[in-house]
C-alpha cells in the first residue's frame, strides 16, 4: 500500500439546513423531506435509505407543508402563498399556483387523494380539486379569526379539524361550515399570558381529535360533542408535530426539547375490550426542536432543527430482527459537494448560494507513520463566488487543470475561466450560453480539460468543446428510454474516450465520445447508483450501488470483469453490507491498477484486487498495521479490503498524486455549534 | 376698617402648622368672619374663593381679603391666561406652517425634475428615437418614485414611458401589490420566530446546552467553547504590529 501524506481539511464550513416537513408515501415507500432553504429531497426507504432525487431550494420558497396526493404527486405550500407541484420524472417544478389567502401554513390531502385542503394566514380554509394536470380552486370554508396552523381530514372524508391559535375548529366538508369550536387551555391547569398555538391536529375515524400545542399538552377531544376527553402534559416546551399510523393504533409526537414520544392504544386490562391511549416510549435522538414527524407502518421518522433525519424502526412491527431494525440517522449529504483539481491542488466547495475555492497548504517536513507534519504554507482561500439570483446551486465542478469552473442553478448555467498569473487569480465569465442549456443535474470535465459534459434535466447529455477562452457545442445525446430513477451521475475515462451516465431505470449507459454514439449499457440493478468511476488504464467502470454492492464492468469488452464475478459469487463481508452511509466517491491510483480507493462518511477503503476476499469469519477492520506481529497472523488477516477509520466524518477523499491524499472532514460538533438556540434543560446539580 | 390679623399666606403650609394654628385662629376668624365677608360688586369671584378656602380648612372661617388685592390678583390671573393662549396659538401656527412647507417639498420631490418632464412631452409628441440608456434611467427613477407613493396617476405615467422607449427588455409592475405580499410574508415569519424564539420561550445558547454534560461529569470540565475570541482585539493587533517592527529592527541590527 505504501505511505501517503494526507491533507486533513477542516475548513469546509458546511452546515445543512434544518428539516421542516416530512411526508411518507406508503405505496412506494418513499419519504419526501423539505428543508428551510426550500430544498425538497426524496429518500427511497427500501433502497437502504438513499437520497435518490432532490429539488433545489429557492430563497423565497420557505415550505411549511408537504403532502403526497393520489398517483405519486407531491405538493408543497409555503409562506409565499403558493402551492407548488413537483415533477418527479423531469426533476423540476411543474407549476406554482397562488392560493390568494396570504402565507399558507398547512396543507392536507384528502384520504381519497383527489382533493387538497389548504390553511392560510387570513384564517380561510380553501379546498382545491386535483385534476390530472393541475389543481383547481373549488371553494372556501367558513373563515376563522386567526391563522390556520394545522389541518387534518377525517379518514371518511366528512369532517376536518383545523388548529389555530387558542382554539380548534371542526368543519363539515359538505357544507363548509363550522360544526364545533373547541377552546384550548393556555396552560395545563393554570393561566398564562402567552397564547396557545395548536401546532398539530389529527382526526381519527372514531371522531376523536388529537391536538398538540405550544403548552406541551397532548389533548383528546370528542368531535361529536366538541368537548375535551383527556389531556396529557408531556413536555415543558412546545409539542410541535404529530403523525398517526394508518391503522390508528399508534401515533407519534415530537417536542421542542428533541424528544419524540410514541403513544399506543392498549387494552385497559389484558382481557378487556376497552382500550386507552398510553404514552409508551420516549426517544431522545435530537438536540433541537423536532418540527416534523411521520409514521410509516414499521418505523417512526422524525426531523427537526438539528438537521438530522432519524428513522427508528419499531421493534414490534419489524418482521426479521436483523440489522434492518437498527436506528438510522442521516446527517451528511448523499452526494459529492466538493470537487478537486489535482494538478494545482485546489478544492472547490459548493454551498447553497456560493462557491469557495481553496488552495491546499504545503509542508516540507517528513516524518514517520502517524506523525502530524507542520505546515510551511497555510491553505489559501482563493475565491468566493456568489451566485446571482435567489436559487440554490444544484451542482458544480472544477476542471482538473484548474482553469474552468462550471456550476448550475435551476434556471441558469454558469461557466467561468480562471487565469493564474504568478500569485494572482483572475476570473472571467463566459457570457454566451446556448438557450437549450438551462439547468444541469451533473457537470463533469474531461481529464485533459478540453471537454465539458453536462447532464441537463430534460434528460439529454451535452458535450461541449473548450478551447482557450471559448466553448462550442459538439453533440447532444438524447434521453434514452426508461424512467428517471435517481439523479444523474457521470463518469469519464482518463483517455477521454468513454462517458458513463447513470440515473435511469434502464441501467448505466456508456457512450463512445470519439464516435459520438452509445457504446453499451450496464444491466439494470434494482438499487440506485451512488458513485461511479472509470479506471485509468484498463477502462473498467467501477459502480457502487446504494445496497453497498460494488461492481466492476469492463467497457471495451462489454461484460463484467472476472474479479467482479468472483466478488459477487463470494459475497461481501456482513460488516461491509451493514454500513449506514453510501459510497460517494471512487478514485484510482495512477501506478497501481489493482487498487480502488473509495470512501463513505465514516471510513475510507482501498480494495486490493490481488489479495484474497474476506469471508464472514475473518477480522474485517484491520488494526493499525503492526510491524512486530508474526507473519502467520498477518497472512491470516490480510484480505482485499483495507479500511481506515482515522478520518471521519468524511465528506470527500481523493488521491492527489502518488503519495498524497486529501481528506475533507466535517466534525459534527462544528455543525452543532452553528445551529439556532435549543430549549433550556434544567439538570439537577448545575 | 377692622384691624385685620396677618393672614396665612396662600402658599401651602406644612401640616403641623395648620394643626397648631388651626384651633386658635379659627375662633378669632369666626368672630370677624361676618364682618369681612361682604362681597363687592366688582370681583364676583372672591366669595367663591373664600368659600373654597373655608372648605379646605374645615373648621376655620373664610379668610379675609381686601378688594384691591383680590382684584389685582384676578387681573394678573387673566393676563397670564391670555398670554398662554396667545403663545399656544402662535406655536400651533408655526407648526402648521412648517408642515405645509414639508408637504410642498415632498410634493415637489414626487414630481420629476422639470427637464425630464419636458423631454418626455417632446418625445411623445415628436417620437424621436432616444438612447435606450437614458430612457432606462428615466424608467428606473419612475419605478423608484412608484415604490414610494404608488398611486394611479403614477401608473399611467409609467405606461406612457413604456410606449416611448425602444428597449423592451423590462416589465413595469405595480410595486404596491408586491409590497403587500412581502409584508405579509414578513409578518408570518416574524410570528413564527416570535413563537419559537421570542420572549417567553425557554431558550439557551448551544454552548451552554452542550456544556451541561461537562458540568455533571465526575471530574468537572470546562465549557465546550469558553474562549472569547472577541476580547482585546485592539491589544492583540497592537502586539502583532509591535512584534513585526521589532523583528525588522532585530534583523537590521544583526546585519
Amino acid at each position: 500500500m505504501g505511505e501517503f501524506k494526507v491533507h486533513r481539511v477542516r475548513f469546509f464550513n458546511y452546515v445543512p439546513s434544518a428539516i421542516r416537513c416530512v411526508a411518507y408515501n406508503n405505496q412506494s415507500n418513499r419519504l419526501a423531506v423539505s428543508r428551510t432553504d426550500g430544498t425538497v429531497e426524496i429518500y427511497n426507504l427500501s433502497a437502504n435509505y438513499f437520497q435518490e432525487k432532490f429539488f433545489p431550494g429557492h430563497e423565497s420558497r420557505a415550505t411549511e407543508a408537504l403532502c403526497w396526493a393520489e398517483g405519486q404527486r407531491l405538493f408543497s405550500a409555503g409562506l409565499n402563498g403558493e402551492i407548488i407541484e413537483y415533477d418527479l420524472q423531469a426533476l423540476n417544478i411543474k407549476y406554482a399556483m397562488d392560493a390568494f389567502g396570504g402565507p399558507i401554513w398547512s396543507m392536507a390531502a384528502s384520504p381519497s387523494g383527489s382533493q387538497l385542503l389548504v390553511g392560510c394566514e387570513d384564517g380561510s380554509v380553501k379546498l382545491f380539486q386535483i385534476t390530472p394536470d393541475k389543481i383547481q380552486f373549488e371553494r372556501n370554508f367558513d373563515r376563522q379569526k386567526s391563522r390556520i396552523l394545522s389541518l387534518s381530514w377525517r379518514p371518511s372524508g366528512t369532517h376536518i379539524a383545523a388548529g389555530s391559535i387558542d382554539y380548534i375548529s371542526v368543519f363539515d366538508v359538505k357544507s363548509g361550515s363550522t360544526v364545533h369550536k373547541m377552546i384550548v387551555d393556555r396552560q395545563y391547569m393554570g393561566v398564562s399570558k402567552r397564547k396557545c398555538i395548536v401546532w398539530g391536529v389529527a382526526f381519527l375515524s372514531d371522531g376523536t381529535v388529537i391536538s398538540v400545542d405550544s403548552a406541551g399538552k397532548v389533548q383528546f377531544w370528542d368531535s361529536a360533542t366538541g368537548t375535551l376527553v383527556k389531556s396529557h402534559l408531556i413536555a415543558n416546551a412546545d409539542v410541535q408535530s404529530i403523525a398517526v399510523a394508518n391503522q390508528e393504533d399508534s401515533f407519534v409526537v415530537g417536542t421542542a426539547e428533541g424528544t419524540v414520544f410514541h403513544f399506543q392504544l392498549v387494552p385497559v386490562t389484558s382481557n378487556s375490550g376497552e382500550k386507552q391511549w398510553v404514552r409508551t416510549k420516549p426517544f431522545q435522538h435530537h438536540t433541537h426542536d423536532v418540527r416534523t414527524v411521520a409514521h410509516s407502518p414499521t418505523s417512526l421518522i422524525s426531523g427537526g432543527t438539528d438537521t438530522h433525519l432519524v428513522i427508528r424502526p419499531l421493534m414490534e412491527k419489524v418482521e426479521v430482527k436483523n440489522y434492518d431494525a437498527a436506528l438510522r440517522k442521516i446527517t451528511f449529504p448523499h452526494r459529492r459537494l466538493i470537487s478537486c483539481s489535482r494538478k494545482r491542488q485546489l478544492l472547490l466547495f459548493q454551498f447553497a448560494h456560493h462557491l469557495e475555492l481553496w488552495r491546499l497548504g504545503s509542508t516540507v517536513a517528513t516524518g514517520k507513520n502517524g506523525d502530524t507534519l507542520p505546515l510551511s504554507k497555510n491553505a489559501d482561500h482563493l475565491l468566493y463566488l456568489k451566485t446571482k439570483g435567489p436559487e440554490n446551486i444544484i451542482c458544480s465542478c472544477i476542471s482538473p487543470c484548474g482553469s474552468w469552473i462550471a456550476y448550475s442553478t435551476a434556471s441558469r448555467f454558469f461557466l467561468y475561466r480562471l487565469n493564474y498569473e504568478h500569485d494572482n487569480l483572475s476570473l472571467k465569465r463566459v457570457s454566451k450560453m446556448p438557450a437549450f442549456l438551462r439547468s444541469a443535474l451533473q457537470i463533469l470535465f474531461s481529464e485533459d480539460s478540453t471537454k465539458l459534459f453536462v447532464a441537463s434535466n430534460q434528460g439529454a447529455l451535452h458535450i461541449f468543446q473548450l478551447s482557450g477562452g471559448s466553448f462550442k457545442h459538439l453533440h447532444a445525446f438524447q434521453p434514452q428510454s426508461g424512467t428517471v430513477e435517481a439523479m444523474c451521475l457521470l463518469a469519464v475515462s482518463a483517455d477521454g474516450n468513454w462517458l458513463a451516465a447513470s440515473g435511469t431505470s434502464a441501467g448505466v449507459h456508456v457512450y463512445n465520445v470519439k464516435q459520438l454514439k452509445l457504446h453499451c449499457t450496464v444491466p439494470a440493478y434494482n438499487f440506485p447508483v451512488t458513485a461511479m468511476a472509470v479506471a485509468p488504464n484498463t477502462n473498467n467502470l467501477v459502480i457502487a450501488y446504494s445496497d453497498q454492492q460494488v461492481f466492476e464492468y469492463s467497457i471495451p469488452d462489454k461484460h463484467y470483469t472476472d474479479w467482479s464475478r468472483t466478488v459477487q459469487k463470494h459475497g461481501f463481508h456482513h460488516l461491509w453490507l451493514q454500513r449506514d452511509t453510501p459510497i460517494t466517491h471512487i478514485s484510482f491510483h495512477p501506478k497501481r491498477p489493482m487498487h480502488i480507493l473509495l470512501h463513505d462518511a465514516y471510513m475510507f477503503c482501498i480494495i486490493d484486487k490481488s489479495l484474497p476476499l474476506p469471508n464472514d469469519k475473518t477480522l474485517f477492520y484491520n488494526p493499525f498495521p503492526p510491524t512486530n506481529e508474526s507473519d502467520v497472523v498477518q497472512r491470516r488477516t490480510a484480505h482485499a479490503f483495507k479500511i481506515s477509520k482515522i478520518y471521519k466524518p468524511l465528506l470527500f477523499m481523493d488521491l492527489l498524486d502518488e503519495r498524497t491524499l486529501v481528506a475533507v472532514e466535517r466534525p459534527l460538533d462544528d455543525i452543532i455549534a452553528q445551529l439556532p438556540p435549543p430549549i433550556k434543560k434544567k439538570k439537577f446539580g448545575t | 376698617m377692622v384691624q385685620l390679623r396677618p393672614r396665612a399666606s396662600r402658599a401651602p403650609v406644612s401640616a403641623e402648622a395648620m394643626v397648631d394654628e388651626g384651633q386658635p385662629a379659627s375662633e378669632e376668624e369666626a368672630e370677624h368672619g361676618l364682618l369681612v365677608g361682604q362681597p363687592s360688586s366688582g370681583a364676583a369671584a372672591e366669595p367663591l374663593e373664600e368659600d373654597e378656602e373655608g372648605d379646605e380648612e374645615s373648621d376655620e372661617a373664610p379668610e379675609e381679603l381686601t378688594f384691591a388685592s383680590a382684584q389685582a390678583e384676578a387681573r394678573e390671573e387673566e393676563r397670564r391666561v391670555r398670554e398662554t393662549v396667545r403663545r399656544d396659538k402662535t406655536l400651533l401656527k408655526e407648526k402648521r406652517k412648517r408642515r405645509e412647507e414639508l408637504f410642498i417639498e415632498q410634493k415637489k420631490r414626487k414630481l420629476l425634475p422639470d427637464t425630464i418632464l419636458e423631454k418626455l412631452t417632446t418625445a411623445s409628441q415628436t417620437n424621436i428615437k432616444k438612447s435606450p440608456g437614458k430612457v432606462k434611467e428615466v424608467n428606473l427613477q419612475k419605478k423608484n418614485e412608484d415604490c414610494e407613493k404608488g398611486n394611479d396617476s403614477k401608473k399611467v405615467k409609467v405606461q406612457k414611458v413604456q410606449s416611448v422607449s425602444q428597449n423592451k427588455s423590462y416589465l413595469a409592475v405595480r410595486l404596491k401589490d408586491q409590497d403587500l405580499r412581502d409584508a405579509r410574508q414578513q409578518a408570518a415569519q416574524a410570528f413564527i420566530h416570535n413563537s419559537l424564539y421570542g420572549p417567553g420561550t425557554n431558550r439557551t445558547t448551544v454552548n451552554k446546552f452542550l456544556s451541561l454534560a461537562n458540568k455533571r461529569l465526575p471530574v468537572k470540565r470546562a465549557a465546550v467553547q469558553f474562549l472569547n475570541n472577541a476580547w482585546g482585539i485592539q491589544k492583540k493587533q497592537n502586539a502583532k504590529r509591535f512584534k513585526r517592527r521589532w523583528m525588522v529592527r532585530k534583523m537590521k541590527t544583526k546585519k
